[in-house]
Order: C-alpha cells, then sequence, then structure tokens
C-alpha cells in the first residue's frame, strides 16, 4: 500500500493543488510540521520545494532554483495563467451574480448546477454573459444552446482544478482551494501594476447609485 | 392555593388553543386583521391581555410577552433581540434573598418558603435567560447571518451582535459573587442557587460569549474579504473594458520570481503495467476485462531505420546445445524406422550413451513426435510407460516412452 507521504509526492509532482476540498488526509498530512519536513526533503532531489497559498490554503510543488529552462517554462503558465484571467473572473462575477448572494467563491461553497442554469435560463443578460465566457479560448465552446455551454464551462473548471464534482451521479460542484490561489494572483497584480482595481470598482459603485 | 388564579390561568390557556389560528396568524403578519373575527372573540383576547392596541386607530397586535414565548419555544430564527438586563433581576434575587432571610429570622416559616420559591424561580429564569441569549448569538453564527441577503447587511447585523455580545459582558461583570456570598450567609438552600447555580451559569456563559466574541470578529473578517473580493473582480473587469490591451508584465521573467508563479511543472506520469507480477494479475485481468474494444490493428508499415541490415554469419556459433538434443530425437525416429522393431527411448539413450538428463530426453522425445508434420505422425505410434502416482490420484508418472511404427 502506498503510505500517505507516498500519496502527497504524488499529486505535488503530478502538478496538482491540495486543498482541504480536495484531499483532506493529504492537507492533514501538510499541515503538520513533520509531514511538511519529510515532503521537502524529497521534493528537494528534483529542485522542487513545497509552497502554500492563500493563508496556508493550498499547497504545490514549486521550482527550488530557476534556470533557464525553468524560467521558460514558467513563462509559458504565466502566459496561460493571464489568458486564463478575463474569463475565470467573469464567469465567478456571473455566478456570484447570478446566486444573487454577494458571496464570492472560494473553497468549501457548493455550486448546484440545475440551481445554476434555471436562473441563467431566466435571465437573458446572465445567458449572454454565459455565452460570451463560454467563447473564451479557455472553455472554447461552440455549442449554441446554454446548456451544453454551461456543462462545458463546469466540465473545463474540473479539469483545470478549480472545481470537484464529489459525486459522479449528481450535478453539484464543491470550489477547491485553487479558487483562493487565483484571488491571490489577482491580488498580486492589482498591487504590482497598481492598479487599485477596488478602488475603481467602488468608484464605477456608487457612480451608478447615483444615477 | 389561589383558586381564582388557577381558574384565570387556564381559562387563558383555553383561549390560546381555541384561537390558536388567530395568534399565529398575528405571530406571523405582526397584525391581526378585526374583519375576520367576531368582537366577542376580540375582546375575550384583550380582555386576557393576549392581544393589545399599542395607538388608537392602530391594528392589534400580539403582546411582546407572548411573543417572546413562540419564538423561544419555535426556535424560530426571527428572534433576534437579546435581552440583557441582567442588572435588575440580579437586584431583584438580592431583595428577595433578604426577605427570605427576614421571614425566616421571625420564624415566619410559611412566608419564607413562598419567598424562597420566588428566589428559585428568578435564579433558574436568569439562567434560563442567559443560556437562551448564547443560543441566540450562537445560532445566528452558525447560519452566517443567513437571513439577510446581502455583505453588507451581514456586516451589520455582525456588528450589532458584536455589540450585543459586549453588552452582556459589561453586564455580567455585575454579578459579584463575595456579596451573593454575604446574603446566602450559612442558608444552605440559598448558598446553593445564589452561589453555586449562579456561578456555573455565569461561568458557562462567559467562556461561550468570549468564543462567540472571537468568532464574531472572524466572520467580519471573511465578510470584509468577501465584499474586497468582489470589487477585486469587478474592478479587473472594468479595468479590461477600460484598457482592452492590458496585460501584466511576465513575471516570470523578473529575478526573483513571485512564490506564486513559481509553479512546478509536472513530472510523474502514469506507472506502466508489469505483466510479469503475479500478485497484479487479478486486478489486471479486472482491467483487461473492462476495456470495451481492443484493437488489435498492427501496424503494417516496417519502420526501415531500425531493420538492421541482414548479414550471413557463422551458424555454428550460435548453435544451441537443444539443437543436439533436437539432432539426437530425429537419429532416434530414424533408428526407430531402420530398425523397424518397438524401442524405448531410454533403452535408446542408454544404448547411445547420450549425456543428457533422461528426463530432458523423454521430455524432448514426447516433444519430437508431437512435432512431426500429422502425416508423419501417422507413421509412428508412442506408447506411455509408467506408474500412477502413490499418493496423487489422478497422476501418472511416465518412466520411459515405447515407440515403434504403426
Amino acid at each position: 500500500m502506498i503510505s500517505q507521504k507516498g500519496i502527497v509526492l504524488e499529486k505535488l509532482l503530478s502538478g496538482h493543488f491540495i486543498c482541504e476540498t480536495t484531499d483532506e488526509d493529504s492537507y492533514r498530512f501538510l499541515k503538520t510540521s513533520a509531514g511538511r519536513m519529510e515532503v521537502e526533503a524529497h521534493l528537494a532531489v528534483l529542485n522542487r520545494q513545497l509552497t502554500h497559498a492563500a493563508e496556508e490554503q493550498v499547497f504545490f510543488a514549486s521550482y527550488q532554483t530557476i534556470g533557464e529552462t525553468e524560467r521558460v517554462k514558467l513563462g509559458k503558465q504565466f502566459e496561460d495563467v493571464s489568458n486564463h484571467l478575463l474569463p475565470l473572473i467573469e464567469w465567478l462575477l456571473l455566478v456570484q451574480e447570478s446566486l444573487n448572494n454577494d458571496l464570492s467563491l472560494s473553497q468549501g461553497m457548493n455550486l448546484r448546477l440545475n440551481e445554476l442554469q434555471t436562473i441563467i435560463e431566466d435571465t437573458p443578460a446572465y445567458a449572454e454573459q454565459l455565452n460570451k465566457i463560454s467563447r473564451y479560448a479557455l472553455f472554447g465552446s461552440k455549442a449554441a444552446e446554454l446548456d451544453a455551454q454551461l456543462k462545458l464551462v463546469f466540465k473545463r473548471l474540473v479539469e483545470l482544478g478549480y472545481l470537484i464534482k464529489p459525486n459522479q451521479d449528481k450535478q453539484i460542484y464543491t470550489v477547491t482551494g485553487k479558487i483562493d490561489y487565483l484571488f491571490d494572483v489577482l491580488k498580486f497584480i492589482d498591487e504590482t501594476e497598481q492598479l487599485s482595481l477596488a478602488k475603481k470598482a467602488e468608484d464605477a459603485m456608487s457612480q451608478s447609485d447615483l444615477i | 392555593m389561589n383558586y381564582n388564579l388557577k381558574k384565570a390561568g387556564s381559562s387563558l390557556l383555553n383561549a390560546l388553543s381555541n384561537h390558536s389560528e388567530l395568534v399565529m396568524e398575528a405571530y406571523f403578519s405582526g397584525s391581526i386583521n378585526e374583519a375576520d373575527y367576531t368582537p366577542k372573540v376580540i375582546n375575550n383576547l384583550l380582555d386576557l391581555k393576549v392581544i393589545w392596541r399599542p395607538e388608537n386607530e392602530r391594528q392589534l397586535r400580539l403582546r411582546p410577552a407572548l411573543r417572546t414565548l413562540l419564538e423561544e419555544s419555535l426556535q424560530d430564527e426571527n428572534n433576534r433581540q437579546i435581552d440583557a438586563n441582567i442588572g435588575s433581576s440580579l437586584v431583584s434575587i438580592k431583595t428577595q434573598a433578604e426577605h427570605y432571610k427576614e421571614a425566616l429570622n421571625a420564624g415566619r416559616f410559611k412566608e419564607a418558603e413562598s419567598m424562597l420559591s420566588d428566589v428559585t424561580e428568578r435564579v433558574y429564569s436568569l439562567t434560563d435567560m442567559l443560556a437562551t441569549n448564547v443560543r441566540l448569538l450562537w445560532s445566528r453564527i452558525s447560519n452566517e447571518f443567513g437571513y439577510v441577503a446581502t455583505v453588507d447587511a451581514k456586516i451589520r447585523e455582525n456588528e450589532l451582535a458584536q455589540s450585543q455580545v459586549s453588552e452582556l459582558l459589561n453586564q455580567l461583570s455585575m454579578f459579584q459573587f463575595d456579596q451573593l456570598s454575604d446574603i446566602s450567609g450559612s442558608h444552605r438552600e440559598l448558598r446553593h442557587l445564589l452561589v453555586v447555580t449562579l456561578q456555573s451559569s455565569f461561568a458557562h456563559c462567559t467562556q461561550e460569549l468570549s468564543l462567540a466574541q472571537a468568532k464574531l470578529i472572524d466572520l467580519l473578517g471573511r465578510f470584509r474579504e468577501f465584499k474586497g473580493r468582489t470589487r477585486l473582480l469587478k474592478g479587473f473587469v472594468l479595468h479590461l473594458e477600460q484598457n482592452p490591451s492590458f496585460a501584466p508584465q511576465n513575471y516570470s521573467t523578473m529575478s526573483n520570481v513571485p512564490a506564486l508563479f513559481n509553479v512546478a511543472e509536472n513530472t510523474i506520469a502514469a506507472a506502466a503495467i508489469d505483466v510479469n507480477n503475479v500478485e497484479q494479475e487479478q486486478s489486471l485481468l479486472e482491467v483487461m476485462s473492462n476495456i470495451k474494444h481492443v484493437n488489435r490493428q498492427r501496424d503494417t508499415r516496417t519502420n526501415l531505420n531500425n531493420a538492421s541490415p541482414l548479414t550471413m554469419q557463422d551458424e555454428n556459433a550460435i548453435e544451441l546445445q537443444e539443437s543436439l538434443l533436437k539432432s539426437e530425437v530425429d537419429a532416434f525416429f530414424c533408428a526407430v524406422i531402420d530398425s523397424g522393431t518397438n524401442q524405448t527411448a531410454l533403452d535408446y539413450y542408454k544404448a547411445k550413451n547420450l549425456d543428457f538428463d533422461p528426463e530432458v530426453w523423454l521430455y524432448q522425445v514426447i516433444g519430437g513426435f508431437h512435432g512431426l508434420p500429422e502425416q508423419d505422425k501417422s507413421y509412428f505410434a508412442l506408447e506411455t510407460r509408467g506408474v500412477p502416482d502413490p499418493v496423487f490420484s489422478g497422476n501418472f508418472v511416465i518412466t520411459d516412452i515405447e515407440i515403434g511404427l504403426q
């Protein structure tokens, strides 16, 4: 039988993000300092180290020293991240607005596909938005029906590790810690590029309030 | 026992049960539509102080005491009020305790008994009130203020709850156990009520409240973060709308790559199947049986690059010992044909002084016989000689083979 350490190592080396939702046992293992040290020792052999994000809610493997080859790979990865950013953010906003609870998604929240579908179907603005989102290269839907678009978007998000489907027979999805990682990325970009996004949003909202 | 009071009490309860629909309507809608009920019923309930009219020309409402009773019994989450008037309860408990002591000292035991029951009632209602308040707080925390929709409202509710917690804590500091202990003196019942019961309730309540306070602050932080996150999302979309060409600079080219963007590539691929591992045979077979379609189409193209040029080499050098054995078997078959008589393999083996293992020799003879072309095989007859295994029935141990011509 494979040990918990083995499971953790395999997940990390396969490029997975480990959080409480995706794999609770592995997450607990990494929360102990002894477990972390053991894993670190193995990762170091492969020029990798354990990194956490979103206030230790997600763990993943990163490069220990970054040489030329690693830099090329990271550069490519970053391109993906920045290309995915807008579709993901629009999707997040769509879900948040259609569920109308003002809560942005974070780890452990459940999304009921049917519930979401009914709301989006009933609101033409949301349906239009979904249509736009599903055409992004990230999702690449060519379907004209809303049902197919929504299913494809969710399927892609599961593939990318942002959602998991705990029960294969039920259309209920759980948000993973990778979403929190995404928010960290967004925060980082906001700070580094000095965009002051929050202020912009607030200004825009107060303007619409005046009207 | 006051007979009149008892009778009035049961008639009040009867009235409540007879007009339960009216009461519940008032509970849910806040007021009663007087046109729906006869004036007699309304007047009866007004007399019993079940409903009241706050002002002239206003609709009838349920009495607050009854409403509180219903909210508590039904554990309705509408019940969001926390009654934190501990000070007055404490004062009245102290006064009653003094009454009780005075009556006891004067020898009025009947009166003292009823005073004690009053004190008991008040102490228990105070502890119950504390417990209810704590329960209310927790029920609000546990559903994360689910009764209001927006995050802003949640934040306001959270702030209200926090102020109530600090109010409760302030009031709890009015418990002065040295005073209570002085009052109870050497009276066993009083001491039990005023010191033991109140103290345990006090300790429980303060502990729960401090936990609730921590949780509330935690929740407030979370709500604020949600708000921040929403703003971040909206801001980003807005920013991209204003500057469609915006792209963050590639952080991986920085000399110090931020930890967030330093995500190692996956290195592990799926392991391959080890067909020689007997332990895994069962599970591999299961996997096999689940394969719906086995594609056996072979690649007909031969890879010319890999084909090595065919060169004739010294054949003898790579001839194996098996071929020696094989040629000896062939010679044995020829000898049978030449002699025209039956021969056993072992006799031939001894006659020729062969140096293989006898068992290998026998196997090779059997193999050689079965390896003959069908046409040639029909010329020969093979008979095995041997004995049944002495231990394992059904097994036949071959000791020799006789070959003859048909």
